[in-house]
């Protein structure tokens, strides 16, 4: 018994979505647990940055992003292992290399005269780039990152007596959640 | 050649054929991912996979995380191939080589 052509088309067609969908499936539950990583980071960062002294902020954020990204690496090995065998694992590590290098950048050539921008800039930037990842590819991720670029302007709008705080908690607290939402998918 | 795997071709055999084809290189796919991937319900996904693993396309494995029930399911070799072949028949149509 043989089928039509337009028959097969479907099916293929179906094939296609089938793993289309699968892989959109994967990406979020690989993802999820390195957002919720990155919520404690921020958490963390914000409120270091709250109660300590200014001089000792970076050394903070330098440990801090260190765990971020070595906990990012072995998450994203641990959970796509075809991805690792193909030797794929080094993206995740450069895309949060580049973005921080990019930020870095910023911070020297447009150099903040007050704190506040500073504070907000990571919150705008990494909405930005997850707002960018959803429309891309993964929907869920334009949600997460609008959640945040707004998150992170009404602290700066309204609640700039506590912004660390409130980048902490709204921010962190945020990722963490939309960890939790992508892991579920 | 290339051949129609009636088997295969039934709608929602042909999605866990293809969402497990896709996760070769991967660890088992767990029964509630399978569900989500192939939209379907569990008895449907059930019954569809004891057919597959009647055939030998597909092995099934039962285990217990804690006290949680869980099923595990993987392409077997010979699911690999007949899947394999069966999308290529269907390039085949598609491409005028056979059929219509």
């Amino acid at each position: 018994m043989g089928i039509s052509k337009t028959e097969a088309a479907s099916a293929l067609a179906d094939i296609e979505s089938t793993t289309g969908r699968g892989r959109l499936l994967k990406t979020y539950q690989v993802g999820g647990p390195i957002l919720m990583v990155w919520g404690l980071v921020w958490a963390a960062g914000y409120t270091a940055m709250g109660v300590l002294p200014p001089e000792r902020w970076g050394l903070a954020w330098l440990i801090l992003d260190a765990i971020g990204i070595a906990a990012s690496l072995l998450l994203g090995r641990r959970g796509d292992k075809a991805a690792a065998k193909a030797g794929q694992g080094w993206k995740v590590g450069a895309a949060i290399v580049a973005i921080m290098a990019f930020m870095a950048a910023t911070y020297v050539v447009f150099r903040p005269t007050s704190v506040e921008p500073a504070i907000v800039y990571p919150g705008l930037m990494t909405g930005l780039v997850y707002a960018g990842a959803g429309i891309a590819f993964a929907p869920r991720y334009l949600w997460i990152g609008a959640a945040i670029f707004v998150a992170s302007l009404v602290g700066f709008f309204f609640f700039q007596p506590w912004l660390a705080f409130w980048m902490a908690a709204v921010g962190g607290g945020g990722l963490f959640v939309g960890g939790l939402w992508l892991r579920r998918a | 050649m290339a051949e129609l795997d009636e088997l295969i071709h039934q709608p929602l055999r042909l999605k866990i054929m293809a969402a497990l084809h896709a996760e070769r290189d991967a660890d088992p796919v767990e029964f509630s991912r399978l569900k989500a991937v192939t939209q379907a319900t569990d008895g449907n996904l059930g019954s569809h996979l004891t057919t597959l693993e009647k055939a030998g396309y597909v092995a099934i494995a039962k285990d217990f995380v804690g006290k949680k029930p869980r099923t595990r399911v993987a392409l077997t070799p010979a699911g690999r191939k007949a899947f394999r072949r069966h999308v290529d028949y269907l390039r085949a149509v598609v491409e005028g080589v056979d059929g219509d």
